[in-house]
């Protein structure tokens, strides 16, 4: 929520225009955060109503996943998730109804018909890639598509995959990266740095203070970024996606942020986190920075944003009403999808 | 029709399949210039160039992975495991990836990728190079399973495996490798998957088998046949799904059955057809079921004598089908 006290001007890194960015991107990019705190914050809700038995966050991360997204060529990039990617999907262009399917298991939801659980996100449309459970396994998944391009003679063409800095402890996450460096295949893995593995802090899964520093290990470029940051996670999420696409090779990109919710809703986080460093965090929260900037470059004015707001809250009570109506999986559909004909 | 041994049937099909359809591929460990280290891939590399004949690093998650993301690009990825003893590592892969693929994203994405190992005892392979792994495969639903005992079929389900729109995992006996000769047809064919063959016909014992076994059976049944024991020896090639029709088809003709495998006794394959034969074919028999596999320790071991006495053998078959045949 907005201070009553004016702006105190911005803290972020790049003027948009000198990205290439128009104003109408901004307010859209600021809408869509608010969208998917709005969905967020609606899910514990639901939760607590026992309506939805498993939830997870993406609170705090929104500024990494929306700037990551706004790299990628939608529908054409392979984007390849993790759990932890709600505000990713959003911004690629699943909407609030498709995430609220999706948390109450019903047979309309696209991730996975009711199978999955909460935060699997899935969209052959989109070519985003339908992810397990055990962490750090999917990035191998890119980097197998990313050699599929070369055999296809595919370019202009990149696959993004996702994960916590917990993953890069994972064999499978080492090996994916080993292969992608060998061949300098068109790959970014961004690495969304909240500095938790759920209640293990990063000093005692990682033993360097910054992941991007592995990268050199594996032959490829690691970049450190503000993920708090809108526009930070842009331009180099940009950059990164431009070499891979020319040939470049990958790149790991670490975005540092840090989840304002717990790791999930059978989580308490009070057990591990002190409550001074979440306060600390979430007066850095990167919905409230990219207000502060649009409101700064006078991009829109506190009315506005209270507009958007209010109109955003009466969306996703649509959404919600819309999903809680949908009719669960038909029973027999337990027994479809075993084997192709 | 060309005599080939199997792992020249294996690359055959490897071969006609590549020419055939450019979306296949395949990776693995020293596949290229070394052309494998059965040879299965000798001369590919040469043949159709390093995109599609990928020497991998020492990752075996990371070949199997690989091919799962490759796949999702419409391609069809053949991953050798240089053993099977080290597809452990590719498990997570396999089973939480491949197999629940096309499930887990209810239709939308399906992962056709083939892996391939080479299995078995009685080469001096000890506890690392001589495991049977493919029970551990064999109870996971949107995978397919599959083990041939002779070159003609080597080639044809590995061709029905590279087509298969899911994951397939065929284990390669390594005995079988220079073994066995047989006719295989040049260019491509195929062995459906899923389908047993009945290599002997037979009335009084049905012999369920796969692999080097297979063969040690054949050899088992004409030695008893001799005696007056009439064995029918079923191949049932594919362990999963099982070839359920064929199965319980033979035992309700013959009312006893004896399943033969070279993996340990418990919880191998032998143990879900005997299950099958209990609950659906009960009142078809004569005997108890008989079992003979391996004993439950780890894999062979490398002494001589202890291989010997851990391996099966066509005389322990035959005194097995002797024994059931008195019942």
């Amino acid at each position: 929520m907005q201070d009553a006290s004016p702006p105190p001007g911005h803290d972020l890194q790049y003027e948009h225009a000198a990205l290439g960015l128009s104003d109408a991107q901004v307010l859209a990019a600021l809408r869509g955060m608010i969208v998917a705190r709005t969905v967020d914050d609606r899910l514990w809700l639901l939760s607590r109503q026992g309506k939805a038995h498993f939830v997870i966050t993406s609170a705090g991360h929104e500024a990494t996943q929306f700037g990551c997204a706004w790299a990628v060529q939608i529908g054409r990039d392979y984007v390849v998730p993790y759990y932890r990617d709600m505000a990713l999907v959003l911004a690629l262009g699943q909407t609030p109804r498709d995430i609220f399917l999706h948390a109450l298991g019903k047979a309309e939801d696209p991730a996975s018909g009711g199978r999955q659980m909460f935060g699997h996100f899935n969209s052959r449309a989109l070519r985003i890639v339908s992810g397990s459970s055990s962490v750090g396994s999917h990035p191998l998944h890119a980097v197998g598509l990313a050699w599929a391009f070369r055999i296809t003679k595919e370019t202009d063409l990149a696959a993004m995959t996702f994960f916590g800095e917990g993953a890069t402890s994972e064999g499978a996450w080492h090996e994916a990266m080993t292969i992608a460096g060998i061949h300098q295949l068109p790959v970014v893995f961004v690495c969304e740095n909240n500095q938790y593995a759920i209640s293990v802090p990063q000093a005692r899964e990682v033993p360097v203070p910054d992941v991007a520093t592995k990268a050199a290990g594996y032959g490829m470029p690691g970049m450190v970024v503000d993920g708090n940051d809108l526009f930070a996670v842009y331009a180099a999420a940009q950059a990164a996606l431009a070499r891979a696409r020319a040939g470049g090779g990958p790149t790991l990109l670490e975005c540092k942020t840090y989840r304002l919710r717990p790791h999930s809703n059978a989580d308490d986080d009070r057990k591990y986190r002190r409550v001074e460093e979440v306060d600390a965090w979430r007066a850095r929260d990167p919905i409230t920075r990219l207000e502060r900037y649009a409101l700064h470059s006078e991009l829109i004015d506190p009315a506005g944003l209270a507009d958007i707001r209010t109109a955003v809250v009466a969306e996703v009570d649509v959404a919600i009403a819309e999903a809680e109506r949908a009719p669960n999986p038909a029973i027999e559909s337990l027994l479809h999808h075993l084997y192709g004909e | 029709m060309p005599q080939l041994n199997l792992i020249e049937a294996v690359r055959s099909a490897m071969a006609d399949a590549m020419a055939e359809d450019a979306r296949v591929f395949v990776l693995g460990e020293d596949v290229g210039l070394k052309g494998g280290v059965f040879l299965a891939t000798d001369g590919l590399l040469a043949r159709f160039g390093p995109d599609r004949v990928v020497d991998m690093p020492i990752a075996e998650a990371g070949i199997v992975g690989m091919a799962i993301g490759a796949s999702l690009h419409g391609l069809r990825p053949v991953a050798e495991i240089q053993f099977a003893d080290y597809i452990h590592p590719a498990i997570d892969q396999i089973l939480n990836e491949a197999a629940r693929l096309r499930y887990r994203s209810n239709g939308d994405w399906h992962c056709p990728i083939v892996v391939r190992a080479p299995f078995g005892a009685g080469v001096h392979g000890a506890l690392y190079h001589s495991q049977s792994t493919e029970a551990l495969f064999t109870s996971t639903p949107g995978l397919k399973v599959v083990v041939p005992s002779t070159p003609y079929d080597a080639k044809g389900l590995l061709i029905a495996a590279i087509r298969d729109p899911d994951p397939v995992i065929v284990f390669e006996h390594k005995q079988l490798y220079r073994g066995v000769r047989g006719d295989v047809p040049e260019g491509t064919y195929t062995v459906p998957l899923g389908q047993a063959a009945v290599r002997r016909a037979g009335a009084q014992i049905s012999l369920f088998t796969y692999g080097l076994m297979a063969h040690y059976s054949l050899e088992a049944a004409k030695v008893v046949a001799d005696e007056g024991i009439d064995v029918e020896v079923i191949d049932l090639r594919t362990l999963y799904p099982l070839d359920q029709a064929t199965i319980l088809g033979s035992v309700r003709k013959t009312g006893k059955a004896l399943i033969v495998h070279e993996d340990k006794l418990t919880g191998g394959v032998g143990g879900e057809i005997s299950a099958l034969i209990a609950e659906h074919a009960f009142e078809a028999l004569d005997a108890p079921v008989r079992r003979l596999a391996s004993p439950d320790v780890h894999a062979v071991a490398f002494s001589d004598v202890l291989e010997a006495h851990f391996m099966l053998n066509p005389q322990k078959i035959a005194t097995a089908v002797r024994e059931l045949a008195a019942y």
